[in-house]
């Protein structure tokens, strides 16, 4: 494998013994490389190439300010997954901006899955998602207005029941609507289906 | 609600605590406190009224601090009526208060929208209506009388209700009050633009933290307290 293939890694981490310790790890997995270590987040903005997946320690943002580390790193559309590298705990809200976690006491073997289940989870809970609903979530959308069930909407569209709720949690997710009848309001205030059908 | 430092005790007098965190106001509103009340004391309040001094100082404390985990070592099994009494006095501020106030707002805003939104916003806020107030009558009806013959030693008629069935039945009340917010605040259209948008979400954001800590006081120290006369009975 050549370094074109590798998974790029940026790591922000200002601990020297830390990050020379995460070189090490990563430098032996064929899969990874680590493009660059920053020690501070603001040195970012020099950097040219364009991280695959991006390993930050937490303290070096400042919690006061309400960083949004998703708009600081990724440009629009953009969808670099962010993993937190720490030694201690935070706040689940400050966790939920990450796509992984890793403890500086995780062996390597479990660095590496960490990495690979981060940008798996990028892939299928986009953070930085527009809010629009996709075609397909439409389409569910207003089955599920029209009081169809899970298995009819699966049998309809042909996919798995799981597929239809992960849809369903996708679609609740985006516009902040998690009952079947404020769904249907939605549904109907954006002209997706008729109020007729109601009547 | 403010994350207030002050330690509230049974010696704190009244309007220190209000001064500290007006919110509590609708504590006192709800359990019927007159104002007027000078110098008074938490502890002088709560015996003129009746009330449980260890229980007012733990429900303000879940009202004015965030994530505070109520102990409900201090209280005794005998408090468990004080518990009921307060979420009793706390169902009549909501149905009596609170949810007057946003229909009337709601009634007057679908006034001004056109007939298809005017269905959609009065049906779904109708429904809502209609599953807060079984959630209530359920509370009313089947659970607290539950608890007034436990704690009156008397088994029978109990038989089959258990509180566990309380926490299973415990769904999620909030779920439409807040698509009903998201709906206001990102759905109707933007023609419709009525101030009373922004005083309906006001209200629905109060209503919102005060169920939240409404159901904290039950799922805490209603249940735990009851559960612990279950097991004696055991």
């Amino acid at each position: 494998m050549n370094n074109r293939e590798k998974t790029k890694v940026l790591l922000i981490e200002p601990s020297e013994i830390i990050a020379a310790g995460f070189k090490e790890i990563i430098g032996r997995n064929p899969e990874f490389i680590l493009m660059e270590t920053l020690a501070d987040p603001s040195y970012y903005s020099n950097t040219q190439r364009k991280a695959d997946i991006i390993v930050i320690n937490p303290a070096v943002i400042n919690y006061n300010e309400r960083f949004d580390i998703r708009s600081y790193f990724c440009s629009e559309g953009e969808n670099i997954p962010i993993v937190a590298l720490t030694n201690t705990g935070y706040e689940e809200s400050v966790m939920r901006q990450y796509d992984g976690c890793i403890n500086i006491y995780d062996n390597a073997a479990r660095i590496v899955q960490k990495l690979h289940s981060a940008i798996e989870e990028a892939q299928l809970n986009p953070k930085n998602e527009l809010n629009e609903l996709s075609g397909r979530e439409r389409d569910i959308l207003v089955a599920v207005a029209k009081g169809k069930t899970n298995k009819e909407i699966a049998d309809e569209f042909n996919i798995s029941i799981y597929t239809v709720i992960s849809h369903r949690r996708n679609i609740s997710r985006k516009l902040g609507i998690n009952s079947i009848p404020g769904l249907t309001v939605y549904a109907i205030m954006n002209k997706l289906i008729d109020i007729s059908d109601f009547n | 609600m403010g994350n207030n430092t002050i330690l509230y005790s049974k010696r704190t007098k009244v309007a220190e605590i209000i001064a500290a965190d007006n919110d509590l106001l609708s504590i006192l509103q709800r359990l019927g406190i007159r104002l007027g009340f000078g110098e008074i004391t938490v502890d002088e309040m709560c015996r003129r009224y009746g009330l449980s001094t260890e229980l007012f100082l733990i429900i303000c404390n879940i009202y004015s601090k965030h994530d505070y985990t109520p102990y409900t070592g201090s209280l005794q099994q005998s408090d468990i009526t004080h518990v009921t009494n307060y979420l009793l006095a706390s169902h009549r501020y909501y149905k009596e208060v609170c949810f007057p106030q946003l229909h009337e707002k709601i009634h007057r805003l679908v006034e001004e929208l056109d007939a298809v939104n005017r269905k959609l916003i009065d049906k779904f806020y109708d429904d809502y209506d209609s599953e807060i107030n079984n959630h209530f009558m359920f509370e009313e009806s089947i659970v607290f009388p539950y608890i007034e013959k436990l704690s009156a030693h008397s088994k029978e008629n109990t038989t089959g209700f258990r509180i566990s069935k309380f926490e299973e039945n415990h769904s999620n009340v909030g779920e439409k009050l807040n698509d009903l917010k998201n709906i206001i605040i990102k759905y109707l259209p933007e023609e419709y633009s009525s101030p009373l948008r922004f005083e309906i979400l006001k209200d629905i954001y109060d209503i919102e933290k005060d169920l939240q800590k409404h159901s904290l006081i039950e799922n805490r120290l209603l249940v735990s307290l009851v559960q612990k006369i279950e097991k004696s009975y055991e």
